[in-house]
């Protein structure tokens, strides 16, 4: 037995460690592993070039003015008594690594908790909507992004209003399911985030309907070409939000489960 | 002897150590030439077949577990990874490569090739059982994943291999030596 023991032992203990070790990582959401990979990946994290500094700006001088009018929209609200929160300052993050499995869609950001990123955080990029936060190491944070399969983005057509919820397809091609039987959509109509939303905040744009499937049961569908290019975003911009609280459950648990 | 022969089996440990985190941080990472439609070689699966070639299916197995327990960890865990790898060290130690197949770079190739095969058809039953996606999508996906991993995977699969096997037979051919003088 002893000598069994000798021979055997050793192994035995740090195979059991190793697992144990494996365990915690997998319950960690492999955090680890993520903040690891942010510390060797920093050193080649790309600069802004010229061009990308030009479209910055643009993009800069874009958001001013919609700051500027979202401002004004604001203090036309309170005119009328409409009463709504202040936004939050939003947080810029490069995107330092791609989903670790191809059957997921989710990119790892080079910003995390130390940066004020939080779990359910809105990311959005050149173009629109990217996806949410839903896991976050001291400094990094993974994306889900919309177009995961696991991904439900509720939506509304901006010319109609009308309301739906998008699902991800694996690529840059999204399906919206609509709740009406008989929806006002049209192709190129533009979609944005809808307002009863629970997850992501209003008005954020999402893409162009590309082709119609109303006739699929059981809800009419439509495929969506996303605004924002995913495959080729290098840089995201991180917007505080936080999901509502009728189905905050819902998330933990979805989260969990993703 | 004895204290070489140990102080080879903690190098054996760290070698063990660092490679699988090379390969857990190759993960995320898109590097030029390693990438053919978004998709890149699937290095955990690599490093499994490369340990099990030489070693028993409970090894392989266990490999298998605590490497899909990481990738669950990383990406998510439904569906889960583990039954895959698994998988893929007990087939793989199992493979009577005395018989049918020489232990050189092309067989460890195909073993790679048609390894990934198995794991993105057990993947896809389970997203199938899961029935959260529609079964063409899952099907267009697996064809395109499968291939292009598969093609990647098998092209890089000598570059993890070759070192670690290399090093794993000297250990092995020292452990034969140092029997005769303990």
């Amino acid at each position: 037995m002893r000598r069994w023991w000798q021979k055997h032992g050793l192994p035995i203990v740090l195979t059991g460690l190793v697992i144990i070790l494996a365990w915690f990582l997998r319950q960690s959401d492999g955090a680890l592993i993520s903040e690891i990979y942010a510390l060797v990946s920093r050193p080649f994290q790309v600069e802004i070039t010229l061009e990308q500094r030009l479209t910055n700006a643009k993009i800069a001088e874009l958001e001013t003015k919609v700051t500027e009018l979202e401002k004004q929209n604001q203090q036309l609200k309170k005119l009328a008594g409409h009463i709504e929160q202040q936004k939050e300052p939003m947080i810029t993050a490069p995107i330092i690594g791609r989903s670790a499995d191809y059957w997921w869609n989710q990119v790892l950001i080079g910003r995390g908790s130390q940066d004020g990123v939080k779990k359910g955080d809105v990311v959005t990029g050149v173009g629109g909507l990217v996806g949410r936060i839903i896991d976050v190491t001291p400094h990094s944070s993974r994306v889900l992004l919309i177009s995961d399969p696991q991904s439900r983005v509720g939506s509304s057509v901006t010319r109609s209003r009308h309301l739906g919820y998008i699902t991800g397809q694996g690529s840059q091609i999204v399906v919206m399911s609509f709740f009406e039987k008989v929806p006002d959509v049209k192709v190129g109509d533009t979609i944005t985030t809808s307002s009863v939303s629970p997850l992501y905040p209003p008005g954020i744009p999402i893409g162009k309907v590309k082709t119609l499937a109303l006739e699929n049961g059981p809800a009419p569908e439509v495929m969506i070409e996303l605004t924002v290019p995913l495959n080729y975003l290098e840089w995201v911009t991180i917007q505080a939000f936080e999901p509502k609280d009728v189905i905050e459950d819902q998330i933990n648990n979805k989260n969990n489960d993703s | 002897m004895r204290k070489y022969s140990n102080i080879r089996q903690i190098f054996n440990y760290l070698i063990i150590f660092i490679s699988v985190l090379l390969c857990l941080l190759l993960l995320p990472a898109r590097l030029p030439g390693m990438e053919l439609l978004g998709i890149h070689p699937n290095w955990l699966l690599i490093w499994v077949v490369a340990w099990s070639v030489k070693r028993t299916s409970f090894e392989g197995a266990i490999a298998g577990l605590i490497l899909g327990l990481i990738q669950d960890g990383m990406t998510g865990a439904d569906p889960t990874h583990i039954f895959g790898l698994m998988l893929v060290g007990i087939i793989t130690s199992q493979l009577q490569k005395e018989k049918y197949i020489k232990e050189d770079f092309i067989s460890i190739s195909l073993i790679v090739f048609g390894m990934v095969f198995l794991t993105e058809t057990i993947t896809a039953i389970q997203y199938m059982l899961q029935g959260l996606r529609s079964v063409g999508n899952i099907w267009f996906h697996f064809q395109k994943v499968a291939l292009a991993s598969a093609i990647l995977s098998s092209l890089w699969a000598p570059v993890l291999y070759y070192p670690l096997n290399i090093w794993w037979s000297k250990l092995d051919k020292f452990k034969k030596g140092s029997f005769r003088y303990d």
